[in-house]
């Protein structure tokens, strides 16, 4: 049986500005690609039907040739149709239109069934409504991330370790969401809970870290590496049920739980790099340099 | 005798967390609440009591605001209600005075028309001289509350198990309706919403066959005026006081005429002499002894009146049209304000604007099943995954079993107070089960470090200081997830609020209850004695 052992690394081969470069760069060119983002389609990500309005209809897949006549079935050229085969279903996606937005869904279910197609399920979001949601989730994601570093501050009561945890934090937010615009994955309520609970998630690690190295007795080396064996077995073991749900989730088309799962993953992996590279490198600063001070 | 119950405590509570959940899943008595006219049986979605939401028992769910303009701070300056309504009616051309709503209570005045702009509405207050604040888009709370009612009558009406009406506000202090209704499509859920249903008044005479019928004496559109039940002045009764129009086009009788016709043509002045007089209609409907108005709500008898002497006899003398009110009574309360949302029914005081400023949301129940299915899937695979690599990690039964299955006990639990709440599973509670069998894990994981570092574990001392440094770091974890999900749970984000409400009660059972008792099991099996 092969045995996860976590390696150990030799962080005194490396200088903290050779560590921090990494997750540095990371960070910027993820921050780059959500400013490109933005500059381009006017939005930092891939919206998706919640925060754009629009309809999206679940078509059964009951045999024949659904998806040609899905593309006449409609007045309107769907903006997406994706299959789903372990469902049997197809996902149809229009977005809202600008000039009328009125009926959308009634109309669009009411051709559906006129070209015998089975509806097995029907999402309707009004623009204005989405407009609504997109500033909630955004207003959610603000004062959660300001509620975890207030916190974190009130934990460990030192500038730079806090600080550490909060950067690593954020750029454990930050990477997931440009990995989804490249990977082409919109920004749902599921993925604003996925972000959420990476505040939630990724900080653990951070925490034990700066646990061991400031709280406990001991050389800064041994700390880090005794907190590195917990921490990343933590993380593997979340990063591997979010993998499975995403890569199940995927094949029966349950988008929410899909999306979660992908965000997770990805969050995860940031948070590894950040934590044992931005963080380790900030706290032995400190350790080393920043208290004589 | 209590030595073993003392060591014990934190596994000993998670059994009886274990068994309380058992309880509430199972034991017949925290079942759902059943509908009326349903069985236990039928409310009870397969062998547990847990309830499921929309996405996993399929339905239709539609949340809108009602459209509508509210003056607010409105001076009412002592008058009433209806006469303010009526004022500001007269200064509006497109609408009359039933589409506003003046409400002493909330010093608010709305208008209901959807052909009435802001601008029309701002100059009407203006030019009826009844001092307000400002003008903001929405309704008052009076007309929600009504529109309400009358959603949840609909619902009740076409015998719909388990529809659910409730008012929600977003982040930007804006109301919406939220309607739910399982097991109903988009279509229909919207038609029960938007369709008007049929209200009318027919006499019913009493005939040598027995009773008779004369349909549509009054319908819907010929009300000028309905107002909202009220209290008797004098006696116990209940009453709505509606007005019948009296204006027509050019040769044609008006509705107060007709209806003042009809009602001496079936001669209710002399039958109806005395206030002792009352009609039978409800106790013998096919042969009753005196003429009765009928209100029927789409063709059905909802109830029966007879008549003060006073008004039939001014109906007979032809005086009464020309005012047109009169008094539905009743002998309840609750009877008249069934009576005055029968009358508008159908009618919502206000539009609901589904696709305009809301949003919807429908899944057949085949859609829904399968989702049941894939979750389950999905979750039962995460924890394998969770499993596998802890095996991994370990290679000892002995630290990893007692972590999957304090993990798994966690679940256990939220799902034992799903049930006890009758909270309905999404898929976003179920994505809150998975991240709970993440985080607890991280936090078993935490521990078992923790403690198995430095070398053996040969005493108890030496056990319980590991263990409580190991809590110190999970203790602030927990912190963060929790302040991490607690917006999710307040903000209006559709179904999130589950997510994170089922995040953080797994968070809390984790660390109250099950992360310690896993201390204590790791204890017993790694302590040298």
């Amino acid at each position: 049986m092969v045995a996860i052992e976590v390696p150990e690394v030799n962080y005194t081969e490396y200088s903290n500005r050779q560590l921090v470069a990494i997750p540095l760069a990371v960070l910027v060119l993820a921050l780059a690609i959500i400013g490109g983002w933005y500059l381009v389609t006017g939005a930092p990500a891939n919206l998706g039907l919640e925060f754009t309005g629009g309809v999206e209809l679940r078509i059964a897949d009951d045999g024949g040739n659904v998806e040609q006549q899905i593309e006449t079935a409609f007045d309107r050229q769907p903006d997406s149709i994706r299959s789903i085969p372990a469902d049997d279903v197809y996902v149809v996606t229009f977005r809202a239109a600008d000039e009328d937005p009125e009926g959308l869904a009634n109309d669009l279910s009411a051709q559906a069934e006129e070209a015998g197609l089975s509806t097995n399920a029907i999402d309707q979001v009004s623009p204005s409504f989405a407009a609504d949601t997109a500033r909630t989730a955004i207003f959610g994601v603000v004062l959660a991330f300001l509620g975890m570093s207030v916190l974190v501050f009130a934990l460990f009561r030192t500038f730079v370790p806090s600080l550490a945890v909060v950067a690593s934090a954020f750029s454990d937010l930050v990477v997931p969401v440009a990995v989804m615009n490249l990977l082409g994955i919109q920004m749902t309520l599921g993925t604003i809970a996925a972000l959420l609970m990476i505040i939630g998630y990724s900080v653990d690690s951070d925490i034990l870290l700066n646990n061991s190295v400031l709280r406990r007795t001991g050389d800064f080396y041994e700390s880090v590496s005794r907190a590195m064996r917990t921490g990343v077995t933590m993380t593997l073991t979340s990063m591997a049920a979010m993998i499975v749900m995403a890569i199940v989730a995927a094949l029966f088309g349950v988008d929410l739980l899909r999306n979660i799962g992908i965000i997770l993953s990805v969050g995860l992996c940031a948070d590894l790099m950040n934590t044992y590279l931005l963080n380790v490198s900030l706290l032995r600063w400190y350790k080393f340099e920043g208290v004589k001070q | 005798m209590l030595e073993p119950i003392k060591n014990n405590w934190r596994i000993l509570l998670l059994v009886v967390v274990v068994i309380g959940a058992t309880v509430a899943l199972f034991a017949p008595q925290f079942g759902p609440q059943t509908a009326p006219g349903e069985s236990v049986s039928e409310a009870q979605q397969g062998v547990t009591n847990l309830q499921y939401g929309l996405d996993l028992a399929g339905g239709t769910r539609v949340r809108a605001p009602l459209v509508g303009y509210t003056a607010t701070e409105v001076d009412f300056d002592g008058d009433q209600p209806d006469d303010v309504a009526r004022a500001i009616a007269g200064e509006l051309e497109n609408a009359s005075a039933s589409d506003i709503t003046a409400v002493p209570a909330e010093n608010a005045v709305d208008v209901t028309e959807p052909s009435v702009t802001e601008s029309q509405f701002r100059a009407a207050m203006d030019a009826s001289g009844y001092a307000y604040d400002d003008i903001r888009s929405g309704v008052t709370q009076e007309t929600r509350d009504v529109a309400q009612e009358i959603i949840q009558d609909k619902i009740d009406q076409t015998g719909l198990s388990g529809g659910t009406v409730q008012q929600v506000q977003s982040l930007t202090g804006e109301y919406f309706i939220l309607v739910e209704v399982p097991g109903e499509n988009r279509s229909s859920v919207t038609s029960l919403l938007e369709e008007r249903g049929t209200v009318q008044i027919d006499i019913a005479y009493p005939t040598d066959n027995g009773t008779a019928v004369e349909e549509e004496v009054l319908t819907q559109d010929d009300f000028a005026e309905l107002g909202s039940a009220a209290q008797s002045d004098r006696g116990t009764g209940a009453y709505v006081p509606v007005t019948v129009r009296n204006t027509a086009p050019e040769g044609q009788q008006s509705p107060a005429h007709s209806f003042q016709q009809a009602v001496a043509d079936r001669g209710f002045d002399s039958a109806y002499n005395s206030n002792r007089d009352r009609c039978d209609y409800s106790e013998n409907p096919d042969d009753v002894s005196k003429p009765c108005l009928l209100l029927t709500v789409d063709g059905e008898v909802v109830n029966s009146f007879g008549m003060d002497p006073e008004l039939a006899d001014s109906m007979a003398s032809g005086s009464w049209a020309t005012d047109g009110g009169f008094r539905l009574t009743t002998s309840e309360f609750s009877e008249a304000e069934r009576i005055a949302i029968n009358l508008r029914a159908g009618a919502l005081p206000a539009d609901l604007d589904i696709s305009g400023q809301g949003t919807s949301r429908s899944i057949s129940a085949s859609q829904g099943e399968n989702y049941k299915n894939y979750s389950l899937v999905t979750g039962i695979l995460a924890v394998f995954a969770v499993a596998g690599m802890v095996f991994l990690r370990y290679r000892e039964p002995a630290v990893a079993l007692p972590m999957i299955v304090t993990a798994l006990a966690e679940v256990y639990a939220l799902l034992g107070i799903a049930a006890l709440l009758s909270y309905p599973i999404e898929l976003a509670v179920i994505a809150g089960f998975i991240a709970v069998v993440g985080t607890g894990v991280d936090d078993l994981v935490i521990i078992a470090d923790e403690v198995m570092s430095e070398g053996e574990v040969n005493s108890r001392k030496v056990f319980d200081s590991r263990f409580r440094r190991a809590f110190w770091v999970i203790g602030a974890a927990a912190a963060t997830t929790i302040i991490a999900m607690s917006p999710l749970m307040v903000l209006s984000l559709g179904d999130l609020s589950g997510f994170a409400i089922f995040t953080i009660l797994g968070v809390l059972i984790g660390v109250l209850i099950t992360r310690p008792a896993y201390g204590d099991i790791l204890r017993r099996l790694l302590t040298v004695r």
